[in-house]
């Protein structure tokens, strides 16, 4: 993921984020980046019973949960939240936080509906460069079986070789080759050179 | 027939950080890394309280204190790493991969205590500033969990 541009702004002065986390002291450190980063409210919650609470009450515009907490009810409560249907924070971004997770735990972790992943330690420019990535992120929402979150499919690279596809979009037929030569470098600036219009 | 449903939700945050005012991503980065200082000494009190916590769970003989020690450990990682405790960092990542094996019962309780005086000793002063001796420490309980790991 590329660095952010330390000029760019950034407004979350309206944001309303919910902090789980089973860590009264990590819920401080994420306090204070989201502080740090303008975030209007910050609701910390150390139990998945507070976390519950926070989503049935409030329009959140992101949560950042640790799924360890209360021994893996993070990932449950994830689960349950995508799977709230009419609840207005069903598909809200979430960003999981984890320290060290069990190999048990890594399938688990794919398959809850999460947007993005952080590993522990935290640190300031790494929260938001995901925070941002969450909020641009372009990917579709996808309902199959039992999951219920992001297109787990970073990047479309065409249907497999030898296959048409099976999507709408898919080309069946091959593009071939150019039939006119390639432009010159000075074409091509001349494209996007300013010039003065006479009206 | 497996069926996929696909829709598009409606992301208030991307429409929120692009409104005018706000602050420069340096800025809020400056006021974060300012907020963590704050709050620093507190934490570093409660990492070494934790690794006091590992011990006395270590000695006690309740059920599940192994998965409790895991889960305090977990902590002390994620917690110490934000604050430049790297190597106690480490350490405590290297008890959690010890206690997740397949096996715990079998991880042996000396193994743990190796783990927490070694924590202990990153954080006296006169090691503090030699690199040579905490990549000794690291290396030594590197080594260990490896060779436990596939025992176990």
């Amino acid at each position: 993921m590329s660095a952010i541009d330390a000029s760019a702004k950034i407004n979350l002065s309206k944001a309303n984020v919910l902090l789980i986390d089973g860590s009264q002291h990590s819920l401080d450190v994420m306090a204070q980046i989201m502080k740090g980063f303008g975030v209007a409210e910050i609701h910390r919650c150390a139990s998945i019973e507070e976390a519950d609470k926070n989503v049935r009450g409030k329009a959140l515009d992101l949560i950042i949960v640790d799924p360890d907490i209360g021994d893996g009810a993070g990932y449950e409560f994830l689960h349950a939240l995508r799977h709230s249907g009419g609840s207005a924070n069903a598909f809200v971004p979430v960003i999981l936080v984890s320290g060290h997770v069990r190999a048990a735990d890594v399938a688990r972790a794919r398959d809850t509906g999460a947007n993005f992943f952080v590993a522990k330690p935290l640190t300031p420019s790494v929260l938001l460069q995901r925070i941002m990535f969450v909020a641009r992120d372009k990917r579709d929402f996808v309902e199959i079986g039992e999951y219920i979150g992001p297109n787990r499919r970073f990047k479309f690279e065409g249907p497999p070789v030898g296959s048409d596809g099976r999507r709408d979009n898919d080309m069946k037929a091959p593009l071939g080759g150019a039939d006119e030569p390639n432009l010159s470098q000075n074409e091509i600036d001349n494209f996007i050179k300013p010039q003065r219009v006479m009206i | 027939m497996t069926i996929v449903r696909k829709f598009t939700p409606d992301v208030r945050l991307e429409k929120m950080l692009a409104e005018p005012g706000g602050v420069s991503v340096a800025r809020a980065l400056e006021r974060a890394t300012g907020n963590l200082e704050t709050i620093r000494e507190t934490c570093v009190a409660a990492i070494d309280a934790k690794v006091e916590q590992m011990a006395m769970l270590a000695q006690s003989q309740g059920q599940g204190r192994l998965d409790a020690i895991y889960r305090v450990s977990n902590q002390v990682f994620g917690e110490a790493g934000t604050f430049g405790l790297a190597e106690l960092s480490v350490a405590a990542h290297s008890l959690c991969s010890l206690l997740s094996t397949a096996d715990q019962a079998k991880v042996p309780l000396a193994a743990i205590s190796v783990h927490l005086d070694a924590m202990r000793l990153l954080r006296r002063p006169e090691i503090v500033g030699d690199a040579a001796a905490r990549g000794a420490v690291l290396a030594g309980l590197r080594g260990m969990t490896k060779r436990l790991v596939a025992q176990i």
